[in-house]
Order: structure tokens, then sequence, then C-alpha cells
């Protein structure tokens, strides 16, 4: 499965992103060993891990072609290829991003509002006055219940 | 032991109350899970103090595990991966039109399993406790680590993958402080990260977020459900029968499956089904709808809830996201878990268990008249239940430390955890390396400290070998079998 070598490529990128800032943090001896004795396993670790789901990838692609179905008799994975399957998901996801942004800014009830009313639109709510509805409903109950009587100072 | 009584003042029964009707809606909802859902009610039960909230808490835990059938049933839906087996006899039952025994089944045997099991448990839990006092610091890096290598294992799917995820989160647990003091790593000179990740804002953005953007690529099933009339509920004598014994056998495999780290409650269904297609005497009849393959599996996923409360309550370790979210409500509320619980806190201890048996029967007395209410809630469209969660999701991570950098910790696992599903790994062994992390990293310090710098140290007691030597084999003999499989088939 290509999916599977890329995965593990970029696993093992991470691992060697971490190992290298890991260096930083000293070692020391091992009868006092210091804050970079875990990170150095975990992040060799990671690469063994990662360098095995690559040789599997590239090895068992003739076995499992011939065999059918894999091993773990899984379902076989949704087509999300299809751009606009894709699409919705990245433009929610990008609508996060700038909602974490927007959240000092703007505070917590008025950017919730835009991305309940972004969020239902994206998801095939039609038209516009049951997403403002649910936008209002849900930011005032949620000031109400978590600002409110529970004290979180939300921003 | 009369605190037990705890669970029954006012306060703590409502607690029960709400936790175990959000447990049943989470888990008849098909996405959201009940660790996701343990996550977003954290700031809430961080207010009602260390007992109520761990009695809401846990009422979603085995809440879910009783809502989760009722969709399998109805719908052929699971709501959670626990009653991925229900659907395959009970939905053909409903189809019968014996939706109602089923569910009815369904109902008792799962109080059955989670009553036994809290037995079990309040028995077990305390003797437990009392060995792992006995605990060094060796002794509990092996137990992590053996811990963490079998739920790699059992995680299902890709061995490899999931071991990977582990390593992952693992490496997350090492942002900010380190366990012994001192160094802080990994922070990039951000002031949110140097108190280590917010493990909320992962478990919402993993379980929560992720989940929304995922169902937004899955086409919306709009199913009717069948609604089920209240007389219809009571199951015959014959089917009243034949499920006691298969409720038996899921109970006892249920809770033993428990014990060991791993989605526990999926596997003991999924094995209790198996075992009814070999032992049943009506096993002919199982995938045709035959109620063993109703009563066995939920038997099992209830008892295997209660059973995997051993090791959080007893050792402080969870082997389940759910028991991962729990561990970290109790710390939030300054409650450490472990074989010091029962004597620092027994009102927190007996509370807790006294509340699992309230909550099994709340859930009896809940399920079975409002079982069409709660099977509606399941065809609310994603498209207005979604988006209120992303707010919660936002909400349970900003408050875990008023801090808008949580927020992005938590967008980041969302994004990051959608793509992980694409490619097939899975979000559960991160959460627990997260959490396990700085326990292995502690405990390992403190042995080699304590051995004076001989890596033997690790192994030198009796227990830690054992347990060291068992993840080894956990570790290396799947992938061994598979070379010599592999080699063997292509000689032939």
């Amino acid at each position: 499965m290509s999916r599977d070598r890329w995965s593990a490529a970029g696993l093992a990128l991470l691992a060697i992103v971490y190992l290298v800032i890991a260096r930083r943090y000293p070692l020391d001896t091992l009868a006092t060993p210091g804050p970079g004795v875990m990170p150095l396993i975990a992040g060799v670790a990671l690469f063994a891990t990662a360098i095995s789901i690559f040789i599997v990838a590239i090895t068992a692609r003739p076995a499992r072609d011939a065999g059918g179905l894999s091993e773990t008799g899984a379902a076989p994975t949704r087509p999300i290829e299809s751009s606009r399957a894709l699409s919705s998901p990245l433009v929610l996801a990008a609508a996060l991003v700038l909602y974490a942004a927007l959240l000092p800014r703007l505070g917590f009830i008025a950017s919730s509002f835009a991305l309940v009313v972004l969020g239902s639109r994206l998801m095939g709510a039609r038209g516009w006055w049951r997403p403002v509805a649910l936008a209002l409903g849900v930011t005032v109950a949620a000031h109400l219940l978590f600002a409110r009587w529970l004290g979180v100072p939300l921003p | 032991m009369s605190e037990l009584f705890v669970a029954l003042t006012p306060a703590n029964l409502l607690a029960c109350f709400v936790g175990t009707v959000l447990g049943t809606i989470v888990g008849v909802l098909p996405g959201l899970g009940p660790a996701g859902a343990m996550a977003l009610v954290l700031p809430l039960t961080i207010k009602l103090g260390p007992t109520a909230g761990l009695i809401m808490l846990a009422g979603i835990y085995y809440g879910a595990m009783y809502g989760g059938s009722t969709t399998s049933i109805l719908v052929n839906v699971p709501g959670e991966a626990a009653s991925v087996v229900t659907t395959i006899d009970g939905y053909r039952l409903a189809r019968k039109g014996r939706a109602g025994a089923a569910l009815a089944i369904a109902a008792i045997a799962s109080f059955f399993a989670g009553t036994v099991s809290v037995i079990a448990l309040q028995v077990a839990a305390p003797l437990v406790a009392r060995a792992a006092l006995a605990f060094g610091p060796a002794e509990y890096f092996a137990f992590a680590l053996l811990g963490l290598v079998l739920l790699a294992n059992l995680t299902g799917g890709s061995r490899a993958k999931s071991l990977a995820m582990v390593l992952v989160g693992v490496m997350l647990s090492t942002v900010g402080m380190d366990p012994l003091g001192g160094t802080v790593r990994f922070t990039f000179d951000l002031a949110g990260a140097q108190g280590g990740l917010s493990f909320v804002a992962v478990t919402t953005g993993l379980f929560g977020v992720a989940e929304v953007l995922a169902s937004m690529t899955e086409p919306a099933a709009a199913t009717p459900v069948a609604r089920v009339k209240f007389r219809e509920l009571y199951p015959s004598r014959e089917e009243l029968r034949r499920s006691f014994p298969p409720m038996l056998r899921g109970t006892v495999l249920g809770f033993l499956v428990g014990l060991v780290p791993g989605p526990a409650a999926t596997i003991a269904s999924f094995v209790s089904y198996g075992i009814e297609k070999k032992v049943s005497r009506y096993r002919r009849e199982l995938g045709t709808g035959a109620i063993e393959g109703v009563a066995g599996p939920e038997a099992a996923n209830n008892a295997a809830a209660g059973g995997g409360m051993i090791p959080l309550l007893s050792l402080g370790l969870p082997f389940t996201p759910s028991t991962a979210v729990l561990l970290s409500g109790m710390l939030l509320m300054s409650v450490t878990p472990g074989p010091f619980l029962l004597r620092d806190h027994p009102g927190v201890f007996w509370g807790v268990i006294g509340s699992f048996y309230v909550g099994n029967v709340m859930l009896l007395l809940l399920n079975l008249p409002l079982v069409g209410v709660f099977a509606r809630v399941a065809t609310i469209p994603p498209r207005y239940l979604m988006p209120g969660v992303l707010v919660l999701c936002a909400v349970a991570a900003y408050s875990d430390n008023n801090n808008v950098f949580d927020v992005w910790v938590m967008i980041a696992a969302g994004i990051a955890g959608w793509a992980m599903r694409a490619l097939d790994f899975s979000p559960a062994p991160l959460v627990l390396g997260l959490v396990l992390g700085p326990v292995l990293e502690r405990s390992l310090l403190q042995a080699l400290t304590i051995a004076r710098g001989e890596i033997g140290g690790l192994w030198a007691s009796g227990p830690a070998a054992v347990m060291l030597a068992a993840a080894l084999g956990a570790l290396v003999a799947p992938g061994l079998t598979a070379l010599l499989r592999r080699t063997a088939t292509q000689r032939a």
C-alpha cells in the first residue's frame, strides 16, 4: 500500500526531527539519568517502528493482492479520494484554525456562533434560518452553563 | 465499606443519573464515543468535586456500553465498537419482530454482567492494591511497558501502526517539564506548553473534532427507526432461559478480558460471540437471529468495563482511553488513583464503586421504558449535532487551563486524528502513550537510580523480570511467526 509507505516515511521523519531536538537535553549517566534518556528511547523506537511499517508496506503487497482481503478482515477503506468529499472537511479544518485565531479577539460567543453556522452549512444544512437558530442556541446554552454557572472564564 | 452508601446522597444520585443518561445518549450516537464524551464533560465534573464528578464520569463510561446496543439492534448501526457484534443477531431478531425482546435481553445481560463485575471489582481491587504496595519503580516500569505492548498487539489492525501511535503518544508526553523536575523540553518557548500538552485538549481533538471531520465524508444515513411498544419488551420464557448460560459465560470472560490492556470491551464481545458459536446448544441459529448472540456479547462488554477499572483504581494505570480520561479527571481533582487511593480517599473509592451498583439499576430502569426515545436520538442529523460538539470540545479544551493554547492543541489533534483515521492509524494507543509516558519515564529513571546505574536492576526482581519477558515476547513473537509463515509459503 503506497499510503502506508508515505505514512511510514512521515513517522520516520517525525522521529528524526524529534531526536535532533532531543539532543539538547543531557543524557548524564546511567546512575543519574538525565532528561534526554526517555526522548532518545522513544525517538529511536519510533524510527525503528516506522522502518518496519515501511518494510511491510513494500514486501507484503504481492501476498495481500493474492490473498484478497487483508489479514484483519477490515472492511475496505472508504474512497475519500473524490474532491467533493475531501473539500468540506478541509474547509471546516481551516474554519477551526480561524476560530482559534479569532477566539481571543472576538470572544467566545461571536466566534462560536460563526463556527456553528458555518459548520452546519458545510454539513449540509440548507437555508439560514435553522443554522442561525442552532448557533444561537448552542452558544447561549454553552455560555450560560459554563461561563455563568460553572465560572469558566471563557474569552 | 459503609462508604458504599456515599453513592446514595441526593447530589451523587443526580450525578449518577446525569452521567448514565449522557452515557446512553453517547452510546446511541455513532461517532462520539465514551472517551470523547467524558473528556467533554471534564470541566463540568471538576466543579462537582471528586466523588460526584467521578460518579458522573463513570456513569458515562458504562452508560455508553448500554446505549451502544440499542442502535445495533434497532437500526443495525453500532453506537460503539463494543456493540458491533450485537448487530449480527440483534438486528436479525428485530427483523423477525423480536426487537423488544432483544433490547430487554441486552439490558438484562448488561445489568447482570455489570453487577457481577462490580462485586468482583469490589473484592479484587483492594487485594490488587495491597499487592501493588510491594511494587517499586522497576515493577511499575515493567507493568506499564507490558501494558503498552499488549495494547499495541490487541488494538486491531496493524500491530506496528499501533505501536507507532503508542510511541508518538510517549513522545508527546515528553513535552513540558520532565517528570523528575528541572528541564523544560520541546516547548519551543510557548508558554502554554510549559505544563505539558493538555490531555483533555488532545483527547477532545482526537475523539471529538476528528470524529466531526470524519463524519462529513460519510453519507448521512437516514434510517427509519422501528417503534417498540412497551409491552413488546417482555422476552418469552424460552428466550430468558436460553439467554442465561451465554450471559454467565460472557460475564466471566468479559471480566477477565477487562483486566488485560487493550480495547477490552470490544474484544470481550467478539470473543464471547466466538465462544457461543462453539459451545452453545443453539450454535446453528447464531447469525440468523439467536438471542444468545445478544446476551453473551452484551454481558461480556459490560463485564469488561468493570474489569478495566481494576488496574485503574488499584494501580493507577489506565489501559483504555475511557479509563485514561477517568485518570486525568481524578488527577485534576487531586485524587491519585493507585495503591494508596483506598487509604487516602476511601470515600471516593467506595463512592464510585457504590455508584456502579446504583448506575446499573438506573440504566435498567431508564433503558427499558425509554428505549424508543434513545433510539430516536440516533436519527438526529449530524448537521445539527456535530457543530455543537465542536463548540463543546473547544470549551472543554479551553477550560482545562483557561488558555487558548489548548484550543490550538485540540484543533491540531483533531486534524491529525482525522488524517490518522484516513491512514488506518488508531487514536486510542496514542492517548494511552500520552498518559502512560510519564509513568514509564519516571519509573525507568527512578529504577536506574536505585540500581546505581546497573541496567540489570530493571529485571532484578521476579515480577519485573516476568513482565519484561512477557513484553519482549509479545513484541517479538507475532513478527517471528509472520516471518516464519511467509518463508514457509514462499518455499511451498
